[in-house]
C-alpha cells in the first residue's frame, strides 16, 4: 500500500473494510492458536501425569504425578514464546482478552485450590485419625473439574458456539457429581479387578481432564484457526 | 446535497488502512501493522508520524527483552476523526448510488 491521495469514496470505503476484515481473522487466528496450543499443553500432561501416577501407584507411592500440573502454565508460556517468537505479534482483540481471561481465572483459582487443599490435607492426616480424615479432608479434583467445565462454557458464550456451552454445562455437571459420588470407581468394582479401581482412583482426573481440554480447547482453537 | 470535507490527513490509502487497523484493536505493534498493511518501512514510518503529530494516534517506544518495540494507540481524538471520516463518506456514497 503506497501513498495515495487521489482516491474514491468507494476506495476508502473498501480499504476500512479490508483492513478491519483482515485485522479480525489475524486476532481469531491468534486466539486460535493460543487455545490450540494450551490445549495439546493441557493434554500432553494429562498423558505423562497418567503415566507416571500409574508407575507410581504400581510401585508404592503416591499420585505425585498431579504436582505436574503446576509446571503446565509455565510449559504453555514457553510453547506460545517459541511460537511468537520473531513475529509480528497480532494485538489483542475485546474477544481475545476475554478469553485469556477466563482461562488465566481457572489457572490462578484452580492452582491455589490445588495446592491449598492438598496442604491443608496433608496437615489434617498428621492431626487427625483416618475417619475423621475422610469428612475433614478436602475433595479437590471434583472442585478443579467444574471450575474447568465452567471456564469452556464461557468459552463457549465468548465465541458464540453453543454446544460449547452445553459440553461445559452438562460434561461439568456430570465429571463434577459424577467424581464427588464416585460412579465409575463403583462400575469399574462391579466389572473389574481391584487393582483397576485402584488404578483409576489415581489416574483421575486426567481422562477427564484430557477431555475437556481436547473439546473445550483444542477444538474451538482449531475452529477458529480454520475459520475463512 | 452538499458534500462534507472528507479529512485530508485520513483520506490517503496508507493513513486511512492505518487507522482502520488500530481503530478494531487497543494497540498494534510497528511490524504488525507493517505486514497488515504490505507497506515499506520507511513509508509506514513517516506517515505513523503524520498521524501522531495530528493528535490521532500515540506512538509508544519500548523494549521487547532487548528488541527496540513500537506501539500504536488510537486517541479519543484519532477515533471522532475517523468517526468524522466515515460520516463524511457516507454523503458521498449516497449521491453516486444509481
Amino acid at each position: 500500500m503506497e501513498e495515495n491521495s487521489n482516491m474514491t469514496a468507494e476506495r476508502s470505503l473498501e480499504i476500512i473494510t479490508e483492513q478491519i476484515a483482515q485485522s479480525r481473522k489475524t486476532v481469531s487466528k491468534d486466539v486460535g492458536q493460543s487455545l490450540c496450543v494450551s490445549g495439546l499443553c493441557t493434554m500432553g500432561m494429562a498423558v505423562v501425569v497418567t503415566v507416571i501416577n500409574i508407575i507410581a501407584g504400581n510401585n508404592g507411592f503416591t499420585p505425585f504425578g498431579h504436582w505436574l500440573w503446576m509446571v503446565l502454565p509455565i510449559i504453555i508460556w514457553l510453547f506460545m514464546r517459541n511460537i511468537h517468537k520473531g513475529d509480528a505479534h497480532a494485538p489483542v482483540n475485546f474477544v481475545g482478552a476475554l478469553v485469556g481471561k477466563t482461562w488465566w481465572t481457572f489457572a490462578v483459582v484452580g492452582l491455589s485450590y490445588f495446592l491449598l487443599g492438598n496442604l491443608f490435607n496433608f496437615i489434617m492426616a498428621r492431626l487427625l485419625s483416618p475417619q475423621e480424615l475422610i469428612i475433614v479432608s478436602i475433595r479437590i479434583m471434583p472442585v478443579i473439574m467444574l471450575l474447568m467445565a465452567m471456564a469452556v462454557s464461557i468459552t463457549g458464550h465468548i465465541l458464540k458456539i453453543h454446544w460449547l456451552v452445553w459440553f461445559g454445562i452438562i460434561g461439568g455437571l456430570a465429571v463434577g457429581i459424577g467424581s464427588s459420588i464416585g460412579i465409575v470407581s463403583s462400575i469399574l468394582g462391579r466389572l473389574c479387578p481391584l487393582s483397576t479401581v485402584a488404578a483409576w482412583h489415581f489416574i483421575q482426573p486426567c481422562p477427564s481432564v484430557f477431555l475437556f481440554a481436547l473439546v473445550g480447547l483444542t477444538l474451538p482453537g482449531w475452529m477458529l484457526k480454520k475459520q475463512k | 446535497m452538499q458534500f462534507q470535507p472528507l479529512d485530508p490527513l485520513l483520506h490517503s490509502e496508507l493513513r486511512l488502512a492505518v487507522m482502520s487497523l488500530l481503530i478494531s484493536a487497543d494497540e498494534a505493534e510497528f511490524p504488525y501493522i507493517k505486514e497488515q498493511t504490505g507497506a515499506t518501512a520507511g513509508n509506514l514510518s513517516v506517515q505513523i508520524d503524520k498521524l501522531s503529530a495530528a493528535g490521532y494516534i500515540e506512538v509508544e517506544k519500548t523494549f521487547k527483552g532487548k528488541r527496540p518495540c513500537t506501539i500504536c494507540r488510537i486517541t479519543d481524538m484519532g477515533r471522532h476523526a475517523f468517526e468524522a471520516y466515515v460520516e463524511a463518506l457516507k454523503s458521498y456514497l449516497t449521491v453516486c448510488k444509481p
